[in-house]
């Protein structure tokens, strides 16, 4: 039995996600807020383990590592390998790695950067494009500095990672365009009003859905919420909930919609009725009494609420559910193109960042080969001292200029090669 | 050196005319937009002081004469527009109405500055009063064009929210093009107004009361009482989209018309003899 080949590769990062662990899977490896900063002491206490950093989200958990050396491997990751995060996993989770085993995946060196790299831009999010992530890898990296588990290597690494994911928010249009329903409904609000300021919403029907739409549009700058029920105690509980100091709530009687819908500007509407509530005629009223200023109806409830002719009064607008999905859709398939655009930042940018890192790598080799040149240098000048004292001190200045830049000129072309010989190929293009 | 001056701020009109398409259109890159808009209102602050320079210049030159009828109004109509645009974009941060206003400005600006008439000063004209007259009331038809085209963008928008199209990140929210459309108007009356008003002082000094038996000071102040009405209107029964359009587009007709009816009036033709 041959011996595994041990390589000087030493990052390592090791973990589950959405696409590879189902929900059973992650909660069990999922590690809180409150024992992030333990664990990743932990961690980075195991033997062999340099530096450490723990990624965990509802979507993911990863283990990115700094390890002193890992034996090679071109199969299908095996956790023996990584007996650091092993003993972690049975020890501090108590899991065995028989149950982690088939979802976990393993990345190294290059691919561990692109895998970071992706994670952070939001190229690996289950919402493509999607803006916590990146937050959410910056707090990890807060928690392992204050415990001490980061230190050169991985420092620099999430330094660029960060730049990395700041310019492929930047650069692209990968999280500009809203994929959820609530946020779909916010940025129609926006196109017809502008600023959500000052504006009034009419939750008519006590739903989930319409309650996460109004709590968008009032983060958007809506200031007053109407709550229309049929059961009062619902809409009422329904208004508390949103009263805060800078929001105002009212809640309407049942009886009284068709009189005072016209006071706000946006409607939503989500009841179980089974005849629609606003006709044509009624979308005409509202405008009337409204001065022809522009009404946006939301409607969530299937069967609708909301008749789609009230779209043909001029200054009415209705958005039904399938409408919301579809520019839902739409958006998604906008980040979609944009993200074949941010994996061609990612890859250059990790050629970039292992180019640096060579770079870095080269530079012992050079000092090492400089004084040694200079220890030659001075040796030799020592040993033929006697020879110059006839000099005078111009001359002796002469004598160790010349020496200086001989050997400066001999060390030259074997500075270049070491420097190009860990340069990638195409870097010096 | 005046047309000299006109000629770099036509020119300048034309760069931010280009770079305003990519400012206000370019779908990739979001970083690149800023950088569009940034060349395109640059390039028009730029073209406006050149605009002002070589005014200035023509102003000095000519000993104070004025050369109105003459493609200087028409330029002159130009610098107007840019400035409404300047102010437009100042109040309300979109480059939108520029894709219109700043191929309008050069264009306006391209005959003066390229093929520039025969400049014949009107000894009658010699004064700032008059000049005062022409400029307040080219801004308000400037206001009048600003007005007309927000209405269109509205319309635009308003098609496309009422049939789910995909937006167009160009174009503003209805309720900002909505002011835009009011509030130019609000700004384009107390220039007629004071326009109208000087013109009425200094024709009253000079022709006496038979001049406002002319058909085209009639007209102007026909003009008058329809852009009030329009005003009236839009702010009481907040009337918007088709009929707003409708409406303006009404009212540039009648200021179209007062612009034409120089040709039939006996008494405001200042056309060089």
């Amino acid at each position: 039995m041959s011996e595994p080949i041990v390589n000087p590769t030493r990052l390592v990062l090791l973990g589950i996600n959405h696409n590879t662990a189902p929900i059973e899977v992650r909660e069990r490896l999922a590690i809180p807020a409150t024992r992030l900063a333990d664990a990743t002491r932990t961690l980075a206490h195991q033997p062999g383990i340099r530096e450490a950093l723990i990624l965990s989200t509802c979507n993911r958990v990863e283990f990115l590592t700094l390890q002193d050396s890992v034996p090679n491997t071109t199969s299908a990751p095996e956790p023996t390998q990584n007996p650091g995060i092993l003993s972690f996993l049975n020890d501090y989770l108590s899991i065995p790695s028989t149950t982690l085993h088939p979802h976990l995946y393993e990345y190294r060196e290059r691919e561990a950067v692109r895998h970071l790299f992706r994670v952070a831009s939001s190229l690996d999010s289950m919402v493509v494009g999607e803006p916590q992530i990146l937050g959410q890898v910056k707090e990890s990296y807060t928690v392992a500095r204050e415990v001490g588990a980061v230190s050169s290597h991985l420092e620099a690494l999430l330094q660029r990672t960060f730049t990395v994911a700041k310019k492929v928010r930047t650069e692209t249009q990968i999280g500009s365009s809203s994929v959820s329903i609530a946020s779909v409904a916010v940025d129609l609000a926006r196109k017809i009003f502008g600023s959500l300021e000052g504006k009034t919403v009419l939750l008519v029907g006590a739903g989930k859905m319409s309650e996460l739409a109004a709590r968008h549009l009032i983060q958007h700058g809506a200031t007053s919420i109407l709550v229309c029920n049929r059961t009062q105690e619902r809409a009422a509980a329904l208004a508390a909930s949103f009263l805060n100091s800078s929001i105002s709530t009212a809640v309407i009687p049942f009886d009284t919609l068709y009189e005072q819908a016209h006071r706000a500007d946006i409607v939503i509407t989500s009841t179980g009725a089974s005849q629609q509530l606003f006709t044509r005629t009624h979308g005409q009223q509202f405008l009337q009494r409204r001065r022809n200023r522009p009404m946006f109806f939301i409607d969530i409830a299937v069967p609708r609420d909301v008749d789609p002719r009230i779209n043909e009064v001029e200054g009415c607008f209705v958005y039904d559910i399938d409408d919301l999905q579809q520019v839902a859709q739409a958006n998604l398939a906008d980040r979609g193109r944009e993200a074949a655009a941010a994996e061609d930042i990612i890859t250059s940018e990790v050629t970039k960042f292992h180019a640096r890192l060579d770079a870095r790598s080269a530079v012992p080799a050079i000092l090492a080969l400089q004084q040694s040149a200079a220890a030659i240098r001075e040796a030799e000048l020592t040993r033929s001292a006697k020879h110059f004292t006839g000099l005078t001190p111009a001359q002796q200045q002469a004598v160790e200029a010349l020496t200086r830049s001989l050997t400066a000129k001999l060390l030259h072309p074997q500075l270049i090669a070491l420097r190009k010989s860990d340069l990638p190929p195409d870097s010096e293009k | 050196m005046s047309l000299l001056w006109l000629r770099v701020a036509v020119l300048l009109y034309g760069v931010a005319a280009l770079a305003v398409l990519p400012a206000a259109l370019a779908s990739s890159p979001a970083n690149a937009r800023p950088r569009w808009r940034q060349l395109s209102i640059a390039a028009t602050i730029a073209a406006i002081l050149f605009h002002f320079v070589s005014l200035a210049e023509t102003f000095q030159a000519s000993h104070h004469a004025l050369q109105i009828e003459s493609h200087e109004t028409l330029a002159l109509s130009g610098l107007i527009l840019a400035l409404a645009f300047l102010l437009v974009y100042w109040r309300y941060k979109t480059v939108a109405l520029g894709i219109f206003i700043l191929p309008i400005c050069f264009l306006l600006g391209l005959v003066p500055a390229f093929r520039p008439g025969q400049e014949t000063a009107l000894p009658l004209l010699n004064t700032g009063l008059i000049f005062l007259h022409v400029a307040l009331l080219l801004a308000a038809y400037a206001a009048l064009v600003l007005s007309l085209l927000a209405s269109l963008l509205y319309l635009i928008q308003e098609r496309r929210l009422k049939h789910k199209a995909p937006s167009l990140p160009w174009l503003p929210p209805l309720e900002t093009i909505d002011q835009i459309a009011l509030k130019t108007l609000l700004f384009g009356l107390p220039c007629m107004t004071t326009g109208l008003l000087l013109g009425s002082l200094i024709a009253q000094q000079t022709y006496g009361p038979t001049y406002f038996r002319d058909p085209k000071i009639l007209l102007a102040f026909a003009m008058w009482l329809a852009y009030c009405g329009m005003i009236f209107i839009r702010r009481h029964s907040g009337l918007r989209g088709r009929r707003a359009v409708y409406l303006s587009s009404f009212v540039f007709f009648v200021v179209l018309t007062v612009w034409a009816a120089n040709q039939f009036s006996a008494v405001h033709r200042f056309t060089a003899p």
